[in-house]
C-alpha cells in the first residue's frame, strides 16, 4: 500500500490543511474580537462555518487532486506490472479483489485524515468549542467524498489500459460535475437537481451540517457501481462484449436505484446552530399550513434573490414539509430583461382556494407569508432557541510549526522508516 | 488433473490477424511438454488464452474430460508470464511469501525452492530492482511454490545466462518428477530439448506437430524433409 503516490498525498495534505486552518482561525479570531455575541450573528461565529467548513476543503481538494493517483497507482499498477495477470489465477472473485483494494485505499485516506483531526486538537487547546455531530457529519461527508472518488478512479483503472489515461478520464468526470453546478446555476431545472449529487454540493450539505439520505444513498449507489464496473473489467480472461454488456446493466441499475433514492425525502440538522432548520415552534406551526402546498417562484437562475429565497429559506422549507411543490418561472437566464415583466420578482404561495403573492426572500418574509396564508399567528420567538456563537479571539499558535514543520518531517521518517522495513 | 489437459479448436484473432486458428494440444499429467516456435507464432497468446487471462474467441480447454470456463482454470494451472514485474515495490522475498499465502502454497517448501535456484542473496532486494535473469528466477521460484496441478511458463529461460538456464531447467525437470506437470513456450531449441519430454510446434497460430522429439522427426521425413537435429526438423516443419 504504502505507495510512493500515498506518501506524497500523505506529505501535502498536512500543509494543505494547516494553511487553511491558520487562515480560518485567524479570520474567526478577527470577527469574533471585533464582533459580539448578539443574536442573529450567531451563526458567524459557528465553528463549522467559520473553521471546519474551510479546514476540511483541504481534504476535498485531496480527494479530488490527490487520492484518484493514489486509487489509480494501486489498481493500474497491478496491470502494468503484469501482478494483475497471477492475482486473477486465484479464485477470489473480481468483485472481493475490487473491494479489498477500495477498502485498502479507504484505510489510507483516513490515515491522511489526521491532519483535519489534528486540526482539530489544536482548536481544542486553544479553547475552542466542539460540536461533536456536527463534525462527524462533516468527516462523514468527506469520507462519502473519497469514497466516490475512490470508486471512479478504480473504474477508470480498470477499464483504460494506461493509468495516464484513467487519469484523465477520472479529472474529466470531476471537472464534468463542475460544468454540471455551472449548468444548474444557469439553466436551473433538471440541472439544478442533477446537480444536487454531484459531490460538490454533497460536501457542502455537509459542510452546513446537513445529512441527507437520498445524497448519501446516491453516493453509495455510486460506489457500488464504480466498484462494480472496475471488477468487471479487471477480469482480463471475459471477452470485451460481455464486459460492456455487464457495465451497461451496471449502469442502468444504478440509474434505477438513483431514481428510487432521489426520492428519498428524509434529512437531519445536525448543526449546533440548527442553521438548516427554522425555530422548533416555528418548525410545528408550519405543519398546519394546508395542504397541497404550492410555490411558484418568477426568478431567473442567476438572479441572486433566487439563490438567497433557494438557500436560506426553501431549503429550510423543504425539510419540514418534503410535498411542497416549488415551480420557478422565467424565460430568461439572468432575468436582466425580465425586471419589466408583469410578474418577475414575485412569489405566490398557494394553498387550496387561496393564493397571496410576496417579493421578500428572506426566511422571514417566507414564514410571514404563509402563516398569512394560512391564517395562522407566528408564534414569538423563543429567546432559548436563538444559537449564540461560539466566539474565539484566538491566534492559530503552534499551528504553522505543526502543519509545516513536525507533519512533513514526521511523514518523511515514517516514510523512510516504512522503506526500511520492507528490505 | 488426473488425465492431463486438452484444448480443442482454440481460435484467438486480433482484429484482421488470426493469432490461433484451431490450435488443439495435449498436456499429459507428469511430462514437462515444450512449446516451440518462431517469433509471432502465438505461443504467448496460446498460454494466455488457455490460462484463461486473455479471451479465445473459440474453442475449449479441458481438465479431465470436462470443459474449465476461463475464470475457473486458476484451481488448475497456474501460468507464469514473460516480462513482467509485479509488486516491484516489494523484496523477493516478500513476494515468495506472498505467493505461498496467496496461492496456498507449502511453506516448507521454500527453502528448498530457494535453494535449488540460488537466489537466497535475492531474497532481501526489491524485484523492481533485480536484473532480468535474477527476477526471471525469482518468479521461477514463485511458480515452483504454486500448489495448482500445472505450472505453464512462458519463455522461463529468458534472460538467463547458460549456466543458469542449465540449472533452472534441471531445478523443472526436478520439479516435474516430483508429481507436478510442466508446460514451457521455449524459444530455444537447446533450452528445449535439455527439458521437455515432448513438444508441440506452433507457426503462425497453428499446431504444425505434436510429439516426442523422435515422433517429430519422423513426421518431419514423412513430408519430404531429411533433418539433421532437432533443430532442422523444427526448422522442417514450422
Amino acid at each position: 500500500m504504502a505507495s510512493r503516490s500515498w506518501w506524497v498525498m500523505l506529505l501535502l495534505i498536512g500543509p494543505l490543511t494547516g494553511m487553511a486552518f491558520i487562515s480560518a482561525v485567524r479570520t474567526y479570531g478577527e470577527l469574533s474580537g471585533a464582533g459580539g455575541t448578539a443574536a442573529g450573528v450567531g451563526e458567524a461565529f459557528a465553528p463549522l462555518i467559520g473553521v471546519w467548513a474551510p479546514t476540511f476543503s483541504a481534504c476535498e481538494l485531496a480527494a479530488a487532486f490527490l487520492l484518484p493517483f493514489v486509487a489509480i497507482r494501486l489498481v493500474a499498477g497491478d496491470r502494468q506490472s503484469g501482478a494483475l495477470k497471477l492475482e486473477l489465477q486465484h479464485p477470489m472473485p473480481a468483485i472481493a479483489r475490487m473491494s479489498a483494494k477500495a477498502t485498502v485505499l479507504l484505510t489510507a485516506w483516513l490515515i491522511a485524515s489526521a491532519a483535519p483531526l489534528l486540526a482539530i486538537a489544536l482548536w481544542k487547546i486553544y479553547g475552542g468549542t466542539i460540536y461533536v455531530p456536527e463534525l462527524g457529519a462533516l468527516f462523514a461527508g468527506h469520507l462519502l467524498n473519497a469514497g466516490l472518488t475512490i470508486a471512479l478512479a478504480c473504474a477508470a483503472a480498470s477499464v483504460t489500459d494506461h493509468p495516464s489515461t484513467a487519469a484523465i478520464l477520472t479529472l474529466s468526470v470531476t471537472v464534468g460535475t463542475w460544468i454540471l453546478d455551472f449548468a444548474a446555476a444557469v439553466h436551473g431545472g433538471v440541472w439544478e437537481r442533477a446537480a444536487a449529487f454531484t459531490p460538490t454540493a454533497m460536501v457542502a450539505e455537509f459542510q452546513h451540517g446537513l445529512v441527507k439520505l437520498d445524497a448519501v444513498l446516491v453516493i453509495f449507489v455510486l460506489v457500488a457501481a464504480g466498484c462494480g464496473i472496475g471488477a468487471i473489467w479487471m477480469r482480463l480472461g471475459v471477452p470485451v462484449r460481455r464486459r460492456i454488456g455487464e457495465s451497461l446493466a451496471v449502469v442502468l441499475t444504478s440509474i434505477v436505484a438513483i431514481g428510487a433514492f432521489a426520492q428519498v425525502t428524509a434529512s437531519w440538522d445536525v448543526s449546533e446552530a440548527r442553521a438548516n432548520s427554522f425555530s422548533r415552534p416555528d418548525e410545528a406551526l408550519l405543519q398546519r399550513v394546508p395542504r397541497p402546498l404550492r410555490i411558484a417562484v418568477h426568478l431567473a437562475p442567476e438572479d441572486p434573490r433566487r439563490v438567497d429565497l433557494e438557500r436560506r429559506a426553501l431549503t429550510k422549507l423543504r425539510r419540514i414539509r418534503p410535498d411542497v411543490r416549488v415551480a420557478y418561472i422565467s424565460t430568461t437566464t439572468t432575468g436582466l430583461f425580465e425586471q419589466a415583466s408583469e410578474h418577475y420578482g414575485e412569489i405566490w404561495y398557494e394553498v387550496p382556494g387561496k393564493r397571496i403573492v410576496s417579493r421578500a426572500t428572506t426566511a422571514d418574509g417566507m414564514l410571514e407569508s404563509l402563516y398569512e396564508l394560512a391564517g395562522l399567528v407566528a408564534p414569538a420567538a423563543a429567546e432559548d432557541d436563538v444559537f449564540r456563537g461560539h466566539p474565539l479571539a484566538a491566534e492559530p499558535g503552534g499551528a504553522a510549526a505543526v502543519f509545516y514543520g513536525i507533519w512533513p518531517a514526521a511523514v518523511g521518517a515514517a516514510a523512510l522508516w516504512s522503506r526500511r522495513r520492507e528490505r | 488433473m488426473a488425465s492431463g489437459l486438452r484444448v480443442s479448436e482454440l481460435d484467438k484473432r486480433y482484429g484482421s490477424l488470426a493469432a490461433l486458428s484451431g490450435v488443439s494440444l495435449t498436456v499429459r499429467e507428469g511430462e514437462v511438454l515444450g512449446l516451440i516456435g518462431p517469433n509471432g507464432a502465438g505461443k504467448t497468446t496460446l498460454f494466455e488464452c488457455v490460462a484463461g487471462v486473455l479471451p479465445a474467441d473459440r474453442g475449449t480447454v479441458m481438465v479431465n474430460g470436462r470443459p474449465v470456463p476461463a475464470l475457473g482454470r486458476g484451481a488448475h494451472l497456474f501460468y507464469m508470464p514473460d516480462g513482467i514485474a509485479p509488486w516491484p515495490s516489494q523484496t523477493a522475498g516478500w513476494i515468495l511469501d506472498f505467493a505461498i499465502g496467496f496461492f496456498g502454497g507449502d511453506p516448507a517448501r521454500r527453502t528448498a525452492v530457494v535453494d535449488r535456484l540460488q537466489i537466497a542473496p535475492l531474497l532481501g532486494r526489491r524485484l523492481g530492482h533485480l536484473s532480468k535473469g535474477e527476477r526471471k528466477r525469482v518468479l521461477l521460484a514463485v511458480a515452483m511454490l504454486t500448489p495448482q496441478p500445472l505450472l505453464m511458463a512462458d519463455e522461463p529461460f529468458d534472460g538467463l545466462d547458460l549456466k543458469q538456464s542449465r540449472e533452472a531447467a534441471a531445478a523443472l525437470r526436478d520439479h516435474a518428477a516430483g508429481g507436478r506437470t510442466v508446460f514451457l513456450s521455449i524459444h530455444q531449441i537447446g533450452d528445449a530439448m535439455r527439458t521437455c519430454d515432448r513438444f508441440v510446434l506452433l507457426s503462425g497460430g497453428r499446431v504444425c506437430g505434436e510429439g516426442t522429439a523422435g515422433e517429430l522427426a519422423a513426421l518431419a521425413r514423412s513430408r519430404g524433409a531429411a533433418p539433421d537435429g532437432f533443430e532442422e526438423v523444427v526448422l522442417a516443419l514450422t
